[in-house]
Formats: structure tokens, sequence, C-alpha cells
């Protein structure tokens, strides 16, 4: 399946300034219920396999959950149990679904394998087509987003928090410097600064 | 006598708590409940309210999605809360139970075993025991709370308004302007 035939476009609902959210739930064949908390455990307890994600620069927060029991809260509910395990993921990004999709599985092939291997139905992070069906039967779209600050992507907010700290070193710095010495020691600022800038 | 560590939670990522709520939805009530949600983009989200928020959704799931072939159908259709924010789960639903009056009220007033009226401890209590725990979470900046990431952007904005701005000063004055914006950040 190519990509144009399922529809790349995030609804409006799913999207809040500069982050789109993607919210899924994949049925796990059964020996999911035990690989994906070892998934977890493994990628808790060794940060550096996190570091491709990282560095992708585009996913702000996202989350994996196994869930087989249901919160259960008396009648009506009737139900406790699921038949079946099923992975939740969530994520928000910036920039559109397609492209979350195509960058993800070229960078996190890997990762992908590892975190879907075990759904019913994967057909394998590349090529990317399949993919992104895959995530559309499961994805289930949100009905109200929230983002505090909506119009800053990943790269903007760590740049911005990478500056206030050299800025505020500065500033600190200029207030004891000499008149004279000001503008020579703010052109070696801007030009460290100007990358986040 | 052995040392015994607390039990590490599995929902941080550095300093940002993932929450993830599922609750039932009374039967009749999806409708209505969609329609709510739908028109909360209209008000502007009340989840603004929270100040220690980074990202949060609602979304309502009418039944599992499953591929074809599966069947796993839920009781009826459950609603999903999942929010990303700073600092500990006890504080954090303690203050939406009292900011998000009268939200909580249309919006879990809707669902199974939610307390009437929909606020304070009880609706707390509501919403941690229908808690889910993450397996794992990431946050590409998870150190920095809203606050800190709010106040790091607005810094960033006054200096490249600086910048510009500070092109046709002298240098004296150029001084004296960045230590008046900036001297006491």
């Amino acid at each position: 399946m190519n990509r144009a035939e399922v529809s790349p476009d995030a609804p409006p609902s799913n999207v809040c300034g500069q982050t789109t959210s993607i919210t899924l739930f994949s049925t796990q064949r059964w020996w999911g219920r035990f690989f994906m908390p070892f998934m977890f455990v493994t990628s808790r307890a060794v940060p550096k396999a996190l570091e491709a994600m990282d560095s992708l620069s585009f996913i702000s927060f996202a989350s994996w959950s196994l869930i087989r029991d249901v919160p259960y809260n008396g009648p009506p509910q009737h139900l406790r149990r699921l038949r079946h395990s099923h992975l939740f993921f969530e994520v928000s990004f910036n920039g559109s679904w397609a492209q979350y999709i195509d960058s993800s599985v070229r960078v996190l092939t890997g990762g992908m394998k590892a975190f879907w291997s075990s759904s019913l139905t994967f057909p394998g992070p590349l090529p990317a087509g399949p993919f992104q069906a895959f995530f559309k039967t499961h994805e289930v779209d949100t009905s109200h987003y929230y983002c505090a600050y909506p119009e800053a992507t990943v790269t903007i907010v760590r740049s911005a928090l990478a500056l206030e700290e050299r800025l505020d070193m500065f500033a600190h710095r200029a207030g004891l410097l000499p008149e004279a010495a000001f503008d020579a020691v703010w052109g070696a600022f801007l030009e460290d600064a100007q990358r986040y800038l | 006598m052995t040392t015994r560590f607390p039990k590490r939670t599995t929902n941080l990522a550095g300093q940002t708590y993932g929450l993830m709520v599922l609750t039932p939805i009374r039967p009749g009530h999806e409708d209505e409940l969609r329609a709510y949600l739908d028109g909360l983009h209209e008000q502007g989200s009340p989840l603004a309210r929270l100040p220690r928020t980074h990202m949060a959704r609602w979304l309502i799931m009418p039944d599992m999605p499953v591929p074809p072939g599966v069947q796993d159908p839920l009781d009826g259709p459950y609603l999903l809360f999942t929010s990303n924010f700073d600092g500990d789960l006890a504080s954090y639903l303690h203050e939406l139970a009292e900011r998000l009056v009268p939200e909580a009220q249309e919006i879990w007033g809707r669902c199974i075993g939610c307390p009437r009226p929909a606020e304070g401890a009880a609706l707390a209590a509501y919403l941690g025991r229908n808690q889910l725990d993450s397996g794992f979470v990431f946050a590409a900046y998870g150190a920095s709370t809203v606050h800190q990431v709010r106040g790091a952007l607005d810094k960033r904005a006054r200096l490249q308004d600086f910048v510009v701005r500070s092109q046709e000063m002298d240098p004296a004055q150029r001084r004296k302007a960045f230590l008046a914006e900036f001297g006491d950040s």
C-alpha cells in the first residue's frame, strides 16, 4: 500500500499549534504480555537506548503502556479484563502525521521493530506505507488536545532553555564589566548565542 | 536487616509525570460527552487552568480498535484522559479537582462511578482509582517545568527583539538597555 491509500492528515482535534498527537492501541500476540514489560524495563534501565529517539528532535512526549485489566467501577460496567493485551501508545510531536511516521521508521527502524513486533498485523516498519496503514487502523482520534506552549516546537524549547542558561550567565557578567569592555563581550556572546535564536 | 527502597513509579520521565485515566462512560451519554469535548476548542481549553500541564488530551473510545478477525469488545464507550505534568500525582489530581469545576462535572460526571458533584477529594480519588500505569515514558525536556519552559521562551523572544533594537544604539546605550532588560534575570 502506498501513502496515497491512507489519509496522512491529522484531524484538527489532534493538533494544537505546532504539536500533533497520535493515540493508538494495538492488539498483542500472546507473547506480547511478557515481551513488552521486558522492553519497558530495558528502556528504563538503559537510557542510551533512547538516544536515537531523542535525536529526532520533534517528539516532545511519548508513553507506552500494556493494558489487560480495565479499572472497575461497579454496575452498569461489566468489563474487568480484556481478552487480549493491548499496547497503548501516545505521542506528541511537531510536523505532519505522515512526516512523523516516515522519519520515525527511517531513524528508529530497530526500535520500531522491537516495540511493535508483538502487535498483531504489524507489517514491519519499512516500507512506510503499510506501517502508516497499521497506525491508521489502530488510532483513536483525540476529542480535545491541549498544549501549554502551542507555538513552540521541541527544537525551539530546547534552544530557549539552552539560551537562557547562557543569557543569565552573560547578564551577570555584564553587570560587573566596565562600560568600555561591554561591546566586545556582547559581540562574542551573540556569536555563541545565535544558534539558539 | 534489609534496607527497603520505595518502588519507583514507571510514570516518570525526569520530573514529568505521565498520567493515564480510563473511565467507562454511562450508557447513553457518549454523544453528549463527545459534543461537549468538541466544543471546548471554541472556549479555550480549561486545562490552561492547570499550570503544571505541558500537554493533555481527552478522547472517547467507542470500542477497542482491533485488526480484522480479532474480537475484544469493550462493554461500552470509555473516556481516556492523559496528561504530561510537573511534579507529583496526588497534588495534581487535587489541583485538577479544584480548578476544573464545572468542566469535570460535564466530563467525568458522565462516567460510571464518578462522585456527584464531580469535584474535590472525591473526584481526585475517583481519577486515582481509574489510573493505568505507564510502562515507559519519554520526555524531550523532562527536567524542565512548564513555568521554566515558558520563562525560557519568553526570554528568547525578548532577546531576539533586543538584538534587532540594539543595532541602532551606541555602545553605552546598548549596555544600559541590556542591563535594564536582562540584568536582574
